[in-house]
């Protein structure tokens, strides 16, 4: 039953899942799914059903499709896609029909939508398990801004902490306004404006700051020089918050 | 001598090193600092395009050898220095902890004997390990001529542990590298394959060689690594085109380095190890260098016309893999999908699959992406080599189709 409707979720997945599983099974087929932010506008018919999380839920998908399409959907979730809820909303529909090789299906466009988005998604996760750049600050915490295009930092939450056990650290998702911090291996999401975050940043660079930067200019060969290749890996977008390219301008 | 200034001198002579890669291992972290990633990761790219990995550096760069291409010879005037374990090690350390790398690659001159030389990496690296319970990703570069119980001690501390044969010829390493033996080499590749395991070396083992500082043709090149892929199970074999830091009646004069030549023995070497190709596939005696116009296996599609178009529905799995323009990704995901439905060109493009060169070689559905007479060489060629539009604009319009 295709309806003009807006359904609206409270803002995590778990919900979002339980909102789509409900929509299926009454066959609704809605206009759009939103979060509880979104503002709409007057010819909007915006919907909160207010559906109840279901805990079952998750463990029901991995039994019956696959660690894998759940683990296809929380990426295509984490990504800044205007219509991402709906991409997940008719892969899921498709994934109950066929089953876990739906994924193989791509001449369907919600399938090849939804793998080509979660690959961006985990793309972009893994540069930044790379691009990441802690400085120190003066309690010996490590802290790390980000900008990045996807929501990653659940998932660069789960490398560090297996990384780095025994440091305290931050990570900062400055467009977004969350933070991930970790101390005696345990891990904290929370919102900015929660926590008032007192970062001296440091006048001089500490000392193995300059030596890295140092290393990075060494490492180069000139005959070799390469700009574009080099723009290609480490995109533009990058470089502000990596600390041998914000420093060596 | 101040730390910045060591770490400027002995990163300068470790750049030369092509390899970087962190992937393979997959060690974990027990309760230290740091662990391997299977997959590796790169955390820099470099202003000539290379990535940043590890923390690439000399213990020293003092050394008792005279290699004519190298800038650490001992005939040469530079300035020289050397760090203490516990230099590397805070060095290692701390970049680490700022996420700059993915762990260390060290290598060193040779000060004294090759004995002593290694008994200072494996001292330096298992204070990393053992002391400071450091994790992270090691490359170690394996003395020639050290002990097989030294090499036996280091390969077990590190992930990887390689040894370089320099240059494709034992004739050129006589000539260019006196002091080196290319026995001693292969012996350390042989041990290094006879042992491998979780407990050593598990990422398994590289090794570089340099291009035109001796006159090999592509072919010789092709075949020695072949031969290296065959005999010691080597992860890589890494091509280093020739730069120019010494002059020396035995080396060329050349100012550029050759980049291209490079460039093309690497897609032949991944044409070895993942496409099913044969090295007398890409090139033979008649026709012993690569033609640096085209790719190599655009090249070897050029000169077997007879077996192309390949059905896209109906080919094998190494059939795809000699169209130009498709590689293993592609390849199995055509493979994957076609059980389910018929793929036509438009489903090609939404599967990602590139096609700005396989269409000429490829049918979907035994249909052509244009007028099937016009494949012909001639038409093939200039497309792909000068990439000429006027020849291919009259089918705009059948292009557009699936586009």
């Amino acid at each position: 039953m295709n309806n003009n409707n807006i359904y609206i979720y409270n803002d995590t997945f778990l919900k979002l899942l339980s909102l789509i599983n409900f929509l299926i099974k009454n066959h609704i087929k809605p206009l759009n799914i939103k979060s509880k932010t979104y503002k709409g506008n007057l010819f909007d018919n915006i919907i909160n059903l207010n559906i109840k999380e279901d805990p079952k839920l998750l463990s029901n998908i991995k039994t019956n499709l696959g660690n894998n399409i759940l683990k296809i959907m929380y990426y295509v979730y984490l990504s800044s896609e205007e219509y991402k809820e709906l991409y997940i909303y008719y892969f899921y529909l498709n994934s109950l029909k066929y089953g876990p090789k739906v994924i193989y299906k791509r001449n369907l466009k919600c399938v090849n939508l939804s793998l080509k988005i979660s690959k961006y998604v985990s793309n972009e996760a893994h540069k930044l398990k790379g691009f990441v750049r802690f400085q120190e600050l003066d309690n010996h915490f490590l802290y790390s801004v980000i900008t990045p295009t996807n929501n990653v930092i659940s998932l660069l939450a789960s490398h560090f902490k297996k990384r780095l056990p025994n440091e305290n650290w931050l990570i900062h998702d400055k467009k977004r306004g969350i933070l991930c911090l970790s101390t005696k291996n345990k891990l904290y999401f929370i919102n900015d404006e929660e926590l008032k975050l007192n970062v001296k940043e440091k006048e001089t660079a500490d000392f193995y700051t300059d030596l890295w930067c140092t290393f990075y200019k060494t490492i180069a060969i000139k005959a070799r020089k390469n700009e574009r290749c080099r723009a290609n890996f480490m995109p533009k977008k990058y470089w502000q918050n990596i600390i041998e390219m914000s420093m060596n301008k | 001598m101040e730390l910045k200034e060591k770490l400027i001198i002995l990163a300068d002579c470790a750049k030369y090193d092509a390899s970087c890669s962190s992937s393979g291992s997959t060690r974990s972290n027990n309760k230290g600092l740091g662990n391997a990633a299977y997959s590796g990761i790169c955390h820099s790219f470099s202003s000539d395009g290379r990535c940043i990995s590890l923390l690439k550096i000399l213990m020293t760069n003092c050394c008792i050898f005279d290699c004519k291409y190298c800038l650490n010879r001992k005939s040469n005037n530079i300035k020289r220095a050397t760090f203490t374990p516990e230099e590397i090690c805070s060095l290692t350390l701390n970049f680490y902890r700022r996420n700059y790398i993915e762990g260390l690659f060290l290598s060193s001159g040779i000060i004294k004997n090759p004995d002593y030389t290694m008994n200072l990496l494996i001292e330096t690296i298992s204070l990393l390990r053992h002391k400071y319970h450091f994790n992270g990703y090691i490359h170690a570069k394996a003395i020639p001529g050290a002990s097989v119980s030294l090499l036996k001690k280091l390969g077990s501390l590190v992930d990887r542990l390689s040894a370089n044969i320099e240059l494709p010829t034992a004739s050129g390493l006589k000539l260019l590298a006196p002091n080196k033996n290319s026995n001693e080499i292969t012996n350390i590749m042989s041990y290094v394959k006879n042992n491998q395991s979780r407990n050593f070396t598990p990422a398994g083992q590289s090794t570089q060689m340099i291009i035109g500082a001796t006159n090999e043709t592509d072919l010789d090149i092709m075949q020695k690594s072949h031969s290296l892929y065959q005999n010691y199970k080597l992860k890589r074999v890494f091509y280093s085109a020739y730069i120019p830091v010494n002059t020396d009646k035995y080396l060329p004069s050349i100012t550029i380095p050759p980049l291209k030549r490079e460039h093309r023995l690497y897609e032949a070497d991944w044409l070895l190890r993942y496409y099913g190709f044969k090295v007398s596939d890409i090139l033979d005696e008649s026709n012993p260098n690569f033609n640096l116009l085209v790719d190599p296996k655009a090249d070897f599609a050029l000169r077997h016309l007879n077996e192309f178009p390949k059905e896209i529905n109906e080919a094998s799995y190494f059939d795809l893999l000699k169209v130009p323009g498709i590689g293993v990704t592609s390849a199995k995901r055509i493979i994957s999908s076609r059980r389910y439905f018929t793929i036509t060109f438009n489903d090609l493009k939404k599967m990602g699959i590139v096609l700005k060169r396989a269409k000429y070689f490829i049918t979907c559905n035994h249909r052509y992406f244009i007028d099937k007479s016009l494949f012909k060489k001639e038409f093939l060629e200039s497309n792909l080599i000068l990439e000429n539009k006027s020849l291919t604009s009259p089918k705009v319009n059948q292009l557009s189709l699936f586009e």
